[in-house]
């Protein structure tokens, strides 16, 4: 991912350029081996909400979106909704304290 | 960076040259650099380098004040390192004052001599800020606080059904319609505040403080506009910004006629509202501020809540949010809130007023260009951790509670981190 | 008297003028208005931070016992030259002898102190990290006391040193006036603030753990 910039967090510094790949190799990084369907439901109404909105959806959204329960979604991605799963859907860092 | 304008030189002298009171002059005087703060600081200790020791801190704010505020510094500049405010010098303000303090103070408080040194880097802050050169990201957090309320900028609609949920997933637990999580609502006895990432993203705290509400038939409200106890203006010093969002808070504990705001689980967020919202504002408020664990005391004391030691099962440790405990004075507040809901309590090494910050404090969590930092020096922290054999750490700061899970993810700590409000609310017996 | 008599107390009057300016600085910028609702107490906790916070549990001092020790004994030694500087100004006058037994006492107990401020001297110069902390003027101000030290100790073996002895006090005391040496002063008023500050939050005098 030579080619591909980043922030000093590790979020994309350019979103526009979020493909299935990266997700991939970021989530490994987070040590997510596999991306399951679950986790890629959830990417996607991150993703769809961003490409919409211009920011992360609210937990309650993903929730109800994805039919996960909340618990389900922090183990699937251990760092969190914001530093997991929205870096691998390819978001900018949120403000505040994430 | 671009050539500093005389106007932005004379903005930030001004902080300099125009003290308020004599704290400015005496910790600007005070350093005599004999170093032995250096390994009181966790960027030194992480990473060795000598521009990471306190006093250089210290000394980058203290060499202006004599360049431009004493008559040796004006003479003879060489003689006492007195620099001259140049782009050189702003860069390397912005590297170590922003980019390498989380202004927990530990280095005050082993200090040979007694400098405030946090108190300093704030000063370099605000000169900092007054020249417009706050780290973009930090800056970003104070601005989605300032225009939209809360510095996730999260829509009120999306707040309040977050809020509407929260409050259907308390009515099953308890399961009784009454359970309730109130919106708005007058003449309360508590105006109670939020870290906006409870919202967004771990709405589960919210809902054990409400669940702890119930329990105590407390008279409470939340509002759905001004619920953000954070205040990064306390951590870009603007005093100006901090003053704007510190009225938030103090206009609708007004508004909604509460007899008393409580602050919720955020360190800087206490402070700024507790300590230093009244000198943002330049005056006394006519109503009490408490913490969320002074609150949990008071309902343990008497008696209006009941918890079961026997519930949690595992071995706890905590750490000390430093605007809390050192900066706060909660030492024992905190220990017997925690210690009230669990059987195994175990100390940190050190803890107290001389913890070691998370890591993620002075706004490093908003900054992403030191995030490299941020984790090196989160180190020390999840070291602490690990040999403690606890396997819960309650931490009563949402901003640490993130910065721990970093550390938890990144050094492989195997701990569930959670607030004081969902460690009682989980030890709590409901009685109906 | 002698010429140099009168110029080392030139140069002490100028040297206490100068410091209670500075004195007299502080207190007119005054104390800092604080509109908090006050947990603690102010005055306990500035009688903690100017005596037992010193020692309790400081790292400055506990993991550094060899500096602190030295910087405590040459600061001791610098108070006890300052204090036998206006003693000798004043036996001018009173013309009274130092017993022998005591002018032992103090010439092996500057010797001590003298040695430390010259260790702590070549620590600044030798130590990587204290030698990127350091200014001409931190240099120049532990050579000036500690020879100001040296130079008590010979004045007291020998008389002969008068002259010499009195012009260095006075070189000392006016130098005084233009770098870290003022932290004669800002020493106490920053152990004031650090006690009014954490004692208006209730974090000093400190609790014990319970």
């Amino acid at each position: 991912m030579a080619q591909i910039e980043f922030d000093g967090d590790g979020f994309l510094v350019n979103p526009g350029i979020w493909n299935v790949d990266i997700a991939v190799e970021i989530a490994k990084e987070d040590g997510i081996q596999n991306l399951t369907e679950q986790h890629w439901s959830v990417i996607h109404v991150i993703r769809n909400n961003y490409l919409e909105k211009g920011m992360a959806p609210m937990i309650r959204v993903i929730c109800k979106e994805t039919n996960l329960k909340l618990r389900e979604i922090y183990e699937l991605f251990p760092l969190g909704p914001a530093r997991g799963a929205c870096r691998i859907a390819g978001l900018p860092k949120p403000d505040g304290c994430v | 960076m671009e050539k500093l304008s005389q106007e932005q030189i004379d903005k930030a002298l001004k902080i300099l040259k125009m003290p308020a009171d004599s704290k400015l002059v005496t910790h600007l005087n005070a350093c005599v650099h004999c170093g032995l703060c250096a390994d009181s600081c966790m960027y030194y200790k992480s990473m060795k380098e000598d521009k990471f020791i306190p006093a250089r801190k210290v000394e980058l704010v203290a060499s202006l004040y004599r360049r431009y505020c004493t008559l040796t510094g004006k003479i003879a500049p060489k003689l006492v390192n007195a620099r001259d405010l140049d782009e050189k010098m702003a860069e390397e303000m912005v590297d170590i004052l922003f980019g390498a303090c989380t202004l927990c103070g530990r280095c005050v408080k082993h200090c040979s001599i007694g400098v405030d040194i946090a108190y300093v880097v704030r000063i370099g802050r605000q000169m900092l800020a007054a020249m417009g050169l706050v780290p973009a990201t930090l800056q970003a957090t104070v601005d989605a606080a300032l225009t939209t309320g809360n510095n996730m900028a999260i829509p009120t609609e999306e707040f309040v059904d977050t809020i509407k949920w929260m409050e259907e997933e308390l009515i099953d637990e308890m399961q009784d319609e009454n359970a309730r999580i109130p919106l708005d609502e007058k003449d309360k006895n508590i105006l109670y505040t939020l870290n906006p990432r409870e919202p967004k993203f771990f709405p589960l705290s919210i809902s054990a403080m409400a669940k702890v509400f119930y329990a105590a038939k407390e008279s409470w409200t939340l509002s759905s506009t001004m619920y953000d106890v954070t205040n990064y203006g306390l951590f870009n010093c603007n005093d100006e910004e901090a003053g704007i969002i510190a009225r938030h808070l103090h206009d609708e504990v007004k508004i909604l006629n509460a007899k008393m705001l409580v602050l919720g689980e955020c360190g800087h967020g206490s402070r700024a509202n507790r300590w230093e919202g009244p000198n943002y504002l330049g005056m006394k408020y006519d109503f009490d501020m408490i913490t969320v664990a002074e609150l949990i005391n008071d309902y343990i004391r008497s008696g209006r809540i009941k918890l079961d030691k026997t519930i949690i099962k595992e071995r706890v440790t905590m750490h000390d949010p430093c605007h809390l405990v050192r900066n706060g004075g909660l030492l024992n507040e905190l220990r017997f809130a925690v210690k009230s809901a669990v059987n195994d309590f175990v100390e940190m090494n050190p803890h107290g007023n001389d913890n070691f910050c998370c890591g993620g404090g002075g706004g490093q969590l908003a900054m992403s260009e030191y995030n490299d930092r941020r984790i090196k020096i989160g180190e020390i922290k999840a070291e602490q951790i690990r040999k403690t054999g606890a396997t819960i750490v309650v931490t009563p700061c949402h901003n640490c509670v993130d910065q721990l899970m970093q550390l938890n993810h990144h050094y492989k700590l195997n701990v569930k981190i959670k607030s004081i409000g969902e460690i009682i609310a989980d030890a709590l017996v409901i009685e109906k | 008297m002698n010429w140099y008599h009168w110029i080392a107390l030139g140069a002490l009057a100028i040297c206490a003028l100068v410091l209670f300016a500075h004195f007299i600085r502080l207190i007119r910028l005054g104390n800092p208005t604080d509109y908090s609702k006050k947990s603690g107490s102010v005055a306990k906790g500035v009688a903690y931070s100017s005596t037992v916070a010193m020692i309790d549990h400081k790292e400055s001092a506990y993991l550094h016992i060899p500096t602190y020790f030295a910087g405590m004994v040459y600061h001791v030694g610098t108070f006890v030259s300052l204090f036998l500087f206006v003693f000798f100004l004043i036996n001018i006058a009173l013309e009274f002898t130092l017993p022998l037994w005591l002018k032992w006492i103090l010439i092996a107990g500057l010797s001590i102190s003298t040695l430390c401020g010259f260790v702590l001297f070549v620590k600044r110069l030798l130590v990587k990290n204290m030698r990127n902390l350091s200014n001409l003027d931190d240099y120049l101000s532990n050579l000036i006391v500690t020879f100001f030290q040296g130079m008590t100790i010979g004045y007291l073996l020998c008389p002969c040193v008068e002259a010499y002895y009195y012009i260095f006090v006075s070189i000392l005391l006016l130098y005084m006036t233009l770098g870290k040496l003022k932290h004669v002063v800002y020493f106490f008023a920053a152990r004031y603030h650090l006690g009014f500050f954490y004692g208006w939050r209730n974090t000093w005098p400190p609790k014990k753990v319970k």
